[in-house]
């Protein structure tokens, strides 16, 4: 990580952390009460996109410690999320399990499927190992269309919203502040996780997973807690949904959406803290803005086309970002950042 | 008696099908080492324009698969040219994100310019059903196994005896050791891709002239990724022998556990294959160094 220029280190404290100049820390703080204050000013339309960047943000934060750490990729991150949202609205809906322990209990049953379709990741990488996500995808969609006794098939299930000893989730600022918490814990659990012995040990298994295991990293159990990690954070993201939504059914839950974290994930940078901010952030905003004002209005002015013929407009220009990103920005708008940084630090020197 | 044969000959000429579309993921996989997820999508584009040829524009049948190879051929360029070749050398996890996007591409522009949703394209083999013995066979279903079946065969000649396939093949075994030789490698990709669209089209014209044009190709799409699995990724026997397997296997499966359980099948053959055989019947085993 670069540092303006005059700042030294004097400790090894000091050379980890996180947040190290004055700068930043008024900056953090600023960004913070922003974040705080933020449903207050929010226009009424705009909390749904904010809320479901918040939740989305937790399981592309779970896909990049398992894709950008650890390099396992996952084509089934939204039906790991369905696992979660399903298993908290069973628990909280049937069993009257309090909230706060059917969030875990799911972010853990997630975690646990996770690891049956991680133990591929073994013998195979690669495409293989895409394969097999793929299929875990359509298995376990499959099992909860099928399953209607408890899944109610397409009909779906009502939930309630969440209530922590008592105090109701039931507006949408409320809502904001529930979901953020956890968002700002996963996020900041996975930035530290990366400069931890684990975050190393799975940066390593990235790299080259031979030289890894040669340096006496046990492989195996670490590309399996990748999983279990990457899983547990989709199934704590799938029993928020669950609830913010108060309706889900399996079609919710779509290989699609599968790919849209994977796209987000490519176009914020992998294996790195800020990637899925940005990635989530921006891609998320977009697809609103795109089919709340720009679509209705394309559809009113090209009247030639045949109707209707806006619904693709945004799969294509979400897949057009994905190919440009990955051709001239391969590491991601996070890279792009980090440049503007460090030629603004250099100025007017930066070359 | 008569349901079992009519459910061997079902199943081996849909899996037959399965096979086709599979050998198009082959051909690239074996020249380029660039697994093609947008097989589907493939498929299902190049239905889109049979079906405009065909039913919008009303085409005679010849012309309109002519120029639907032919858009296949530009297709393959294409994508070729302007995605795949800037990432040559790149790591294999931008490699399947890079069809990744193109899937999601590929989706949203047949969404864009077909937005119906479902078409239907003339009937091209006779309607009738004949029987072999006690079992009634549809007469469409044969007629696409055989035409699949002469495409393996046509395609493993190729490679076999044709200058251009046996510059593919050895491109996937060492690409610096057959540039050396002055092959021209990306001539190779560019063609593998061509090869792989057309053989694409083929397939989706025959799929859709016998169902119908939909989302649903894209899934026959994702199945073939099981006749890829379990025939092992760099074999072309493989495909044409996992294809039936995994047809059989799928409507014995859908006669007797129900027709929801047949669209499981390919999967659960997938998670089976992965944890016993990960490289397949017929795929070779890699062997990594450091």
């Amino acid at each position: 990580m670069s540092l303006p220029c005059g700042i030294r280190n004097f400790s090894y404290h000091t050379d980890i952390a996180i947040i190290r100049t004055k700068t930043q820390w008024v900056l953090f703080i600023l960004f913070m009460l922003a974040l705080s204050v933020l449903p207050f000013y929010l226009p009424r339309s705009w909390f749904d996109t904010v809320n479901s960047i918040g939740i989305l943000l937790i399981a592309v934060v779970g896909l990049n410690i398992l894709m950008g750490y650890c390099g396992q990729l996952s084509l089934g991150h939204a039906g790991f999320m369905a696992i979660g949202a399903f298993t908290s609205a069973l628990l909280t809906g049937n069993l009257h399990v309090p909230f706060l322990l059917a969030l875990i209990i799911s972010g853990l049953s997630a975690g646990l499927i996770g690891l049956i379709f991680g133990i591929p990741s073994l013998r195979v990488k690669g495409f293989y190992l895409a394969i097999a996500t793929i299929a875990a995808q359509f298995i376990i969609i499959w099992i909860l269309q099928n399953w209607t006794d408890i899944t109610h098939g397409s009909n779906g299930l009502d939930v309630l919203p969440a209530s922590i000893f008592n105090w109701q989730f039931d507006s949408e600022i409320k809502q904001f502040y529930l979901i953020f918490t956890f968002t700002i814990i996963s996020v900041l659990f996975a930035t530290n996780l990366a400069r931890s012995r684990i975050g190393r040990a799975f940066i390593a298994i990235r790299d080259n997973d031979l030289a890894a295991e040669v340096m006496g990293i046990n492989v195996f159990r670490y590309k399996l807690l990748a999983f279990f990690l990457g899983c547990f954070l989709a199934g704590i993201a799938g029993s928020l949904y669950a609830q913010y939504r108060g309706h889900i059914s399996y079609e919710d839950f779509t290989f699609q959406q599968s790919i849209l974290y994977i796209g987000m994930l490519i176009i914020g940078g992998l294996g790195s803290s800020l990637g899925p901010i940005l990635g989530t952030v921006i891609i998320e905003t977009l697809q609103k803005s795109l089919t709340n004002t720009i679509a209705p209005w394309l559809e009113h002015t090209m009247t030639f086309m045949p109707t209707g013929f806006s619904s693709g407009l945004n799969l294509m220009l979400f897949g057009l970002a994905i190919i440009l990103i990955l051709i001239f920005e391969p590491r991601g708008l996070a890279h792009l950042w980090a440049l503007f940084k460090s030629s603004y630090r250099m100025w007017p020197f930066s070359y | 008696m008569d349901i079992l044969i009519q459910n061997i000959i079902t199943g081996t000429a849909t899996g037959m099908v399965y096979a086709l579309i599979a050998l198009g993921f082959a051909l690239i996989w074996k020249s380029s080492r660039v697994a093609n997820l947008a097989l589907g999508q493939l498929v299902l584009i190049s239905s889109w324009f049979a079906y405009s040829m065909l039913v919008q524009f009303k085409f005679p049948f010849w012309l309109g698969m002519l120029l639907t190879i032919a858009f296949a051929i530009l297709l393959g360029w294409l994508i070729e040219r302007l995605a795949l070749r800037p990432l040559i050398g790149q790591p294999i996890l931008s490699l399947i994100a890079i069809t990744l996007g193109l899937a999601y591409f590929l989706e949203g522009l047949t969404a864009f310019i077909w937005p119906q949703g479902q078409g239907n394209l003339p009937k091209v083999f006779p309607q009738t059903s004949f029987q072999i013995g006690p079992a009634m066979i549809q007469q469409e279903l044969l007629w696409a196994a055989v035409i699949s079946l002469i495409l393996f065969i046509l395609l493993s000649v190729f490679f076999k005896y044709h200058r251009m396939g046996i510059a593919m093949r050895a491109t996937a075994d060492d690409q610096l050791a057959v540039q050396a030789c002055a092959v021209p490698v990306n001539r190779v990709f560019s063609m593998s891709w061509i090869f792989a669209c057309v053989v694409a089209a083929i397939g989706g014209v025959l799929i859709s002239s016998i169902a119908a044009i939909n989302y649903g190709l894209v899934e026959t799409g994702f199945k073939s990724f099981s006749v890829v699995i379990l025939g092992g990724m760099e074999s072309f026997l493989g495909c044409i022998v996992a294809g039936p397997i995994i047809g059989l296997c799928e409507t014995f499966g859908g006669s007797q556990f129900g027709s929801s359980v047949k669209e499981l099948i390919p999967f659960i053959i997938i998670v089976i294959v992965i944890m016993i055989k990960p490289f397949g019947l017929f795929g070779e085993e890699r062997i990594e160094r450091i």
